[in-house]
């Protein structure tokens, strides 16, 4: 009989190596598609690269009117940023409501998840023959916006319902029983300590609203987001200029990522020291 | 109360039944570290059949890794474990003969409580029908039939415990480990668990190894208490003389009602030491074994607060004036609580029964007698 | 007692806007696609004619029926790869891993690609997945295979192989946060009950992490049913799914044929979801410990 012991690391073994292929699975193309972007002037769209050079971020900065990535960078960034706020404020208010276990809290619960369950194909489908039915103009900065932020605004609501589950209630019912009013105890005890959830919810509304496509796709009008943008170019043509396009708003998502992780820690720290 | 005639009558009941009797349990030299912590350091162990062993010591002193160690959930670095007389230091925990009873009692949160408590017979791969027939049996037994279809989430402390309980008992084992078994109890409920388990305990015939930082429940159930600290054995032997003759200072103050004295040998007399402290010279008996420390060493001893008294005659030769600061009624027993002039307290006992005779900011006489100390083999640091 | 009363009149001013944002721009279109679904006639107006016209002449063509059955089949082997693979993953980072540095490592590098864009990390795949892509060249140089294969880009196997790695995160998530909720002495129980290691994870292991592969399989399911995008970058239009199909009759202005797809295509979801919260009640989640 084979001993157990070696069994169990067996299985350690087998496991271990599944996760670490499939990391290297979902990293690779990632890479590559970093590594492609800086070929040569006359690489093509896979390896060989024909050498290496910054020729293809100067085409994407050297911009035609056919494709400049420039202003749908600009729209969408501003976009996600609309959209982190108003997820913020809404999310707390949201999430606050559950609290006071209003009658028809439930309902209000799956209207939220519905959010996160319906397709982005179907809402944005619908919302645009609404629009259509109700003669608005589709634009990036009216229709697109109200679609996003029915996408981002579960993510944030959810959130903040984990983070007040997780607190103290005590610390509130301190502030109340010193003479603290209600809203005095929540702008001044409750906020500062949930700091760190709604920066959790800011990010989920940057980064799902900046990446946002389906729902883009039909509410935006003329002017595009950076994904329409994309893949109106991938219609076209395929070059490594879209590499370079791609690199790039991938490296700003992760600095994005990186500087609310930072403002988290910090929140996070910061709130850890008061408490001790 | 004449304690030495009292020890040695328990010693000649345990000794021959020593001989007589095979083990259930044997640690032998157990060491775990975990990284640069050690926790447990050299535990030797002899668990005769059928015997009731608590594991005393204050939280993190190493007796639940020792509990783990023999149900097999942790591998010992060093040293061999035999479960009746089998070498099982490498065996996993399927293959060894215990079962274990956890703190907060582990209960699947997915299985009813009948399902939960065949657990072990299925792994044993029983018979469907004899499964059913021996689950309504114990549950009946436990009192718990009409919890059958029940879930974990819907019972009470006291359920939970006994479901624990069947479900670790159901399969037999040569030894049942219990890890803080009525910790998550209700204080009311604890004492009629303990009587419980003891009886069953004794009825069952199989040993018990029972985890308590709780020095009530160690005394009151165990035959053999073994008592841990810093992940070593202080002192291990029955209840009484853990009580009456704590052998290492940490072992007399962690035992309720030490008076615990350092100081240094200052003479030596016959059948006697005379040592110094801070607060008084005292008269102290020679260790029963072991050798006699010579004048100089650092020592430490101990004075159970029952045996201090202020109706002084003239063997008490041990005196000392201390001001009372606070009297406890406990019913059997009044606790006064002196402030001794080194600043650390001193407790003496009397019967509940008898009148109050000294009131808080008091200053009174006490004393006990020559044969009331007892020195500790090692002086704590 | 917390900064605001039970059942205060608050809570309402409070829950207000994002219940309307929700109604106007989830329930409201999604309702209004059921609707128009049902127009005849041929003028995009209110007083359409309500008719099943639409439905009939959609599943008179059986190009379409056919879809319907080839994007379930795809979403369910899709569902089985990724379920399969994201348990791995999910057991080894929360049970095998010891090491908390280790484990924080693995997650981040999990993690992090799941808040790039999906599309951009679809995108990626084409370089791999070509005639001349990496992968050809790989099993040439390896000797694999004489001429390059043109299973990969334009193909079902392709868009698998690129949504497998989109999607997997989403059934492990669950699954890793099922199996943080396992208590170590659940398992340590059944095993001083004598369950070997293998009879643990069956009994008690995976019993208790069902409801984290249920929605695991819900999220995959949803996502995957009405992935648009990675078909259609890495599939080209060959290769269409039921979504596609929504996307091309919104392209020719054919509304009403667009929703009877949309339609179709949520009626699928709702059944897919109900089956799921049948073999598991989600509302329950983490309501029994």
């Amino acid at each position: 009989m084979i001993g157990w012991r070696f069994r169990l690391s067996l299985t350690s073994w087998i496991l271990g190596t599944v996760t670490v292929l499939f990391l290297a699975y979902q990293w690779l193309p990632i890479f590559t598609l970093g590594l492609l972007s800086f070929s040569g002037p006359t690489g093509g769209t896979t390896f060989p690269m024909n050498g290496t050079s910054l020729h293809w971020y100067q085409e994407v900065w050297r911009a035609t009117v056919m494709n400049d990535f420039k202003p749908p960078l600009l729209r969408s960034s501003l976009l996600a940023l609309a959209c982190s706020a108003t997820t913020i404020v809404l999310s707390i208010m949201a999430a606050q409501a559950m609290r006071g276990q209003f009658r028809g809290n439930g309902w209000f619960f799956y209207l939220m998840l519905l959010g996160i369950m319906a397709p982005g194909i179907l809402v944005g489908f619908g919302f645009a023959i609404m629009m259509r039915l109700m003669d608005v103009e589709l634009s990036w900065d009216t229709t697109t916006f109200l679609v996003q932020v029915s996408w981002t605004l579960p993510f944030g609501f959810l959130t903040m319902l984990a983070v007040f589950n997780r607190f103290d209630r005590k610390v509130e019912e301190a502030a109340l029983t010193l003479g603290a009013s209600r809203v005095t105890a929540f702008r001044r005890i409750t906020l500062p300590l949930v700091l760190p959830g709604v920066i959790g919810a800011g990010l989920f509304g940057f980064s799902l609203s900046y990446d946002e496509y389906a729902r883009s796709m039909f509410t935006t009008g003329p002017d595009a987001t950076l994904p329409l943008a994309v893949m109106a170019q991938l219609d076209r043509q395929l070059t490594p200029e879209i590499y370079a396009v791609g690199t790039t708003t991938t490296l700003f998502s992760l600095i994005a990522i990186t500087i609310f992780t930072f403002a988290f820690w910090a929140m996070r720290r910061s709130t850890n020291l008061e408490r001790s | 109360m004449d304690t030495l005639a009292y020890e040695s009558n328990a010693r000649e009941a345990v000794a021959p039944a020593r001989a007589r009797r095979e083990l259930d349990l044997e640690l032998r030299n157990i060491r775990k570290r975990y990284g640069s912590f050690t926790a447990v350091d050299g535990v030797s162990l002899q668990v005769e059949k059928g015997q009731f062993v608590c594991l005393l010591g204050p939280s993190g002193c190493g007796k639940t890794t020792t509990l783990r160690c023999v149900a097999g959930l942790e591998e010992p670095d060093d040293g061999g474990i035999l479960i009746g007389g089998k070498e099982v230091t490498r065996d996993p925990p399927w293959q060894r003969d215990i079962a274990m009873m956890f703190q907060d009692f582990a209960l699947f949160p997915h299985m009813t409580v009948a399902k939960q408590v065949g657990f072990g017979l299925e792994m044993l791969k029983k018979p469907r029908a004899e499964i059913v027939q021996r689950v309504n049996q114990v549950l009946t037994s436990f009192e718990i039939a009409s919890l059958a279809d029940r879930k974990p989430a819907s019972l009470s402390g006291g359920q939970r415990q006994r479901v624990a309980l069947a479900r670790a008992m159901i399969t037999e084992p040569r030894i049942l480990l219990l890890d803080e078994p009525i910790g998550a109890l209700d204080y009311s409920l604890r004492e009629t668990v303990m009587l419980e388990l003891k009886l069953l305990q004794q009825r069952t015939g199989i040993s018990f190894i029972w985890v308590t930082h709780d020095q009530n429940e160690a005394f009151s159930l165990g035959d053999l208490v073994v008592v841990m600290n810093h992940a070593r054995i202080e002192q291990q032997g029955p209840p009484e003389e853990i009580l009456q003759r704590p052998a290492t200072a940490f072992v007399a103050s962690f035992v309720q009602g030490n008076n615990v004295f350092r100081g240094t040998v200052k003479e030596i007399l016959a059948g006697a030491l005379r040592v110094e402290t801070p607060v008084g010279t005292f008269v102290v008996p020679r260790p029963m074994t072991g050798s006699t420390p010579a004048p100089g060493t650092a020592v430490s001893f101990s004075v159970r607060a029952e045996l201090i008294t202020d109706a002084l005659v003239e063997r008490h030769v041990n005196r000392l004036s201390v001001r009372c600061t606070a009297v406890e009624y406990f019913g059997a027993v009044r606790r006064h609580i002196f402030e001794r002039s080194d600043g650390e307290v001193l407790k003496v006992d009397q019967f509940g029964a008898q009148a109050a005779r000294i009131v808080p900011g008091q200053t009174v006489q006490l004393g006990w007698a020559a044969d009331a100390g007892f020195l500790h083999a090692v002086p704590s640091p | 007692m917390s900064t605001i009363r039970v059942r205060s009149p608050a809570s309402y001013w409070l829950a207000a806007p994002a219940a309307l944002w929700m109604l106007g721009v989830v329930v409201v279109p999604i309702a209004l696609l059921v609707w128009v679904s049902f127009w005849g006639g041929r003028a995009f107006s209110t007083s359409s004619p309500l008719t099943i016209d639409n439905y009939a002449r959609f599943f008179a063509n059986p190009v379409y029926v056919k879809l319907i059955f080839g994007t379930i089949l795809h979403t369910v082997g899709l569902m089985a790869v990724t379920g399969v693979l994201g348990y791995c993953i999910a057991y080894f980072l929360t049970m095998k891993v010891r090491s908390p540095l280790w484990r924080t490592a693995l997650f981040l590098a999990f993690i992090i690609p799941f808040w790039t864009s999906t599309l951009i990390r679809a995108i990626a795949w084409v370089p791999f997945l070509g005639v001349n892509g990496v992968i050809n060249q790989t099993l040439m140089f390896l000797g694999a295979t004489q001429s390059p294969i043109e299973a990969f880009l334009y193909s079902r196997t392709g868009i698998t192989m690129a949504q497998v790695s989109l999607y997997t995160m989403m059934a492990a998530g669950p699954v890793v946060y099922m199996l943080n909720s396992i208590a170590p002495q659940w398992r340590e129980a059944a095993m001083t009950l004598k369950a070997t290691p293998f009879t643990v994870f069956w009994r008690i292991v995976f019993p208790l992490t069902l409801p984290g592969v249920v929605i695991g399989q819900v999220l995959v399911f949803l996502n995957v049913m009405s992935d648009f995008a990675t078909v259609a970058t890495i599939g080209g239009n060959k290769h269409a799914l039921l979504p596609n199909l929504v996307l091309l009759f919104y392209e020719s202005s054919q509304h009403r044929a667009a929703s009877v797809v949309a339609v179709l295509l949520m009626l699928c979801m709702l059944v897919g979801v109900v089956i799921a919260l049948r073999v598991v009640d989600i509302r329950r989640l983490g309501a029994e410990r």
